[in-house]
């Protein structure tokens, strides 16, 4: 270990001198911490291939952007992953149907226009990447989200039932707002779509937007897999 | 005692309180949804379901108890280490308010579903400029303490806070940065995949320097404090330090593994993952070889059972982190209830011990009392360690089972589970143990918050110092 020894002599021989000086010691520390987040942080930027859109990938429609903002609030990516990683067990699990061919897992081109990501960190319920190809009935969400436990019995979700009241009919004149604020951040929403926003919403509850966002979830991508096929 | 004129341990009293409000609202929320995970009816919509509490939890364990502890050990440690008093006690009174109304507003918005899905960065954009404002009020006074000390050399544990406080707010505000649609509502500024990779760089790093390095000053700090012997070894804080601050940054996309992240940046993390070993268990060495010094008052004297089982735990999980980010440990244990386990080990063991030992060592010192009761102080130590150990195995047990049970597949190839809620019937028995345990934790911290209340209301009778140093008779100073 003697050479370890002297290393450590060497290296102390600085800190020493550093611990005497409040603004070396700052700045320093500062350049260590920094290394790594500089190293993380800025090359998948330049890498475009780490996230090359998938050519059917299109953004969210209004309707599904306020339902994503109901998913966002409700904080379902608590329990609910959006992330299919490469094994069979969960391929089998989250494309019964083969809806995306052989490669049923979740590629980077899927998530261009999501402002945040919610991929999630916990799979409570199940992942909800590929929910449209999964679970296809609208009338079924329904009646999940009032009820968990009238579709699957022992289910330990919370019941939405005031997705659907009166009280939860969607505003329409915030929804612009949204998506400009998307555009801003490079969602490519055009003028006439941001105005149709509103009209799309009318008349419709936050739970009718929800399910409209999970139907939206993997949909684009399953129709490409199909399209080749 | 003489300190109260030359130091301001009114700021320290300050914090101390908010930290025993903030936990004791952290932990009742923690184990009511513990209970909802096995009893959906517990769920009140639309203000207090679980995908609203939970963040309220985190946030509150986090940032309210957690953070409460390292202002209030910051400031009282940099005024005896600098050997003057803090910089501004009018910038720190503002740091102490903006504070905890910020707390009170995130108490009052997570539930209302203010919420940008950030994991540990939910608040919404009002509140994160507040933060950042009284952050950098908190900073300025921190370094302006440092530079106008009277004590050249820093030690140890100042190193350990200066380097949290530094990365704090380079990670919070890069994290955070997002356009604001509304007062209440704001989009991240990244998309999908990089949007993933600066939240668990933020999110890994939370742990690292809100949940780590500053307890690792504390504990540098208090330990040897208490049991007044020196640090066993200079030189290995030299080398932990560094490599430790310099290597967790890199660990981030461990959360990421088999997601569509690129390659290389999953296995950069997966490789400072396990590099990390080395430094975290530098830091465990030193510390329990310190204890080591005073290892025959352990039986006796309950501060230094709470540092004894707070080093263990963080031996344990960060022996636990780099085994969970080796990729096929992770193939198994991602997503499932073991990840809740580790995170429970770190926070309940590691930070929550260690907070409860500074708090039992600060109480009568600042308040200039003796400790009402230390049989209570012992029976919040037995019935927390109890709580942490059920928690823990009830989740490792649960984690590992679920992740079997996805994984498995019959003779055909074909799920042999493929319904869900037959995988969540299997867990429940196991999730209920967790909420059990989650009552026990919080009832040591309810005798522990009896204890410091007898103890405030003898404020001023005198402090007495019990001498831990081996050979020497108790009360002796």
């Amino acid at each position: 270990m003697n050479w370890f020894d002297k290393l450590l002599d060497w290296f102390s021989g600085y800190t020493d001198k550093w611990e005497t000086n409040g603004v070396k010691f700052t700045i320093y520390t500062t350049i260590a911490v920094l290394c790594g987040g500089i190293f993380e942080l800025i090359p998948p930027f330049f890498l475009s291939k780490t996230a090359e859109p998938i050519a059917n990938v299109k953004p969210y429609t209004a309707l599904e952007i306020a339902g994503r903002d109901v998913y966002q609030r409700e904080g379902c990516n608590n329990c609910h992953t959006q992330v299919i990683r490469p094994f069979k067990w969960e391929v089998d699990r989250f494309d019964p149907q083969k809806s995306f061919g052989r490669d049923g897992y979740s590629k980077a081109g899927e998530f261009v226009y999501d402002h945040p990501f919610l991929w999630g960190s916990k799979r409570t319920g199940p992942d909800l990447a590929h929910e449209s190809q999964i679970q296809a009935s609208a009338e079924w969400h329904k009646t999940h989200l009032i009820n968990p436990r009238d579709t699957a019995q022992g289910s330990v979700m919370p019941a939405y039932p005031w997705l659907f009241e009166e009280s939860a009919k969607l505003d329409p004149s915030k929804i612009a707002a949204h998506m400009r604020g998307l555009r801003s951040v490079g969602v490519p929403y055009t003028d006439a779509e941001i105005e149709a926003g509103a009209a799309e919403l009318a008349g419709k509850t936050e739970g009718d937007a929800l399910i409209a966002y999970l139907l939206k979830l993997g949909r684009d991508s399953a129709e490409l897999a199909k399209s080749l096929k | 005692m003489m300190n109260s004129q030359k130091y301001n341990d009114r700021i320290v009293k300050g914090f101390l309180i908010s930290a025993l409000v903030w936990g004791v609202a952290s932990m009742l929320i923690g184990t009511w949804i513990a209970f909802q995970m096995v009893f959906p009816e517990l769920n009140f919509g639309p203000y207090f379901t679980f995908g609203r509490l939970r963040p309220l939890h985190t946030n509150a364990a986090i940032f309210g108890f957690a953070l409460s502890i390292i202002f209030a050990t910051a400031y009282h440690t940099v005024q005896r280490l600098c050997r003057v008093r803090i910089w501004s006690d009018r910038l720190a009174n503002i740091h102490f308010v903006l504070y905890n109304l910020t707390i009170v507003l995130a108490a009052i918005t997570l539930p209302l579903g203010m919420n940008q899905s950030k994991e540990y960065a939910e608040l919404e954009w009002p509140l994160d400029l507040l933060i950042v404002v009284w952050f950098v009020i908190f900073l300025v006074n921190y370094f302006g303490t440092i530079f106008t000390r009277e004590e050249k050399q820093l030690y140890a544990a100042i190193w350990f806070y200066i380097a949290s406080f530094v990365t704090i707010p380079i990670l919070f505000i890069v994290n955070n940065l997002a356009v604001p649609v509304g007062l209440t509502k704001s989009y991240s500024l990244f998309a999908g995949v990089y949007d993933a990779n600066i939240q668990w760089w933020y999110g890994h790093n939370a742990v690292a320097f809100v949940l780590t390095t500053p307890f690792l000053g504390l504990m540098y700090y208090y330990l040897p404090k208490h049991i007044k012997q020196p640090i066993y070894s200079h030189r290995l804080s030299i080398i932990h330090f560094w490599s430790l601050i310099f290597i967790y940054i890199w660990a981030g996309p461990h959360h990421l593994l088999y997601s569509p992240l690129p390659d290389w940046l999953q296995t950069t993390g997966m490789v400072f993952s396990i590099m990390l070993w080395m430094p975290s268990w530098g830091g465990m060495l030193n510390g329990f070889l310190t204890l080591t010094q005073a290892k025959e008052k352990i039986k006796t004297d309950a501060t230094l059972k709470m540092l004894l089982v707070g080093i263990t735990f963080y031996g344990m999980s960060t022996f636990e982190g780099p085994l969970l980010s080796i990729r096929s440990v992770s193939a198994l244990g991602h997503n499932t209830d073991w990840i809740i386990g580790h995170v429970h080990g770190g926070t309940l063991g590691w930070v929550g011990m260690m907070s409860f030992a500074v708090i039992y060592y600060l109480v009568p010192r600042v308040w200039n009392t003796n400790l009402y009761s230390e049989r209570l102080a012992n029976f919040h130590f037995w019935v927390a360690t109890l709580g942490i150990l059920l928690y823990i195995v009830s989740m490792w047990v649960s984690g590992v089972t679920e992740g079997s049970m996805w994984r498995a597949v019959d003779e055909t190839g074909a799920l042999k589970y493929p319904n869900w809620v037959q995988i969540t019937e299997v867990l429940k028995p196991f999730r209920l143990f967790r909420g059990i345990a989650g009552i026990l934790y919080v009832t040591g911290l309810f005798v522990m918050i009896y204890n410091v209340i007898k103890t405030i209301a003898t404020a001023g009778s005198g402090w007495k110092e019990i001498d831990l140093r081996v050979g020497l008779k108790e009360g002796k100073a």
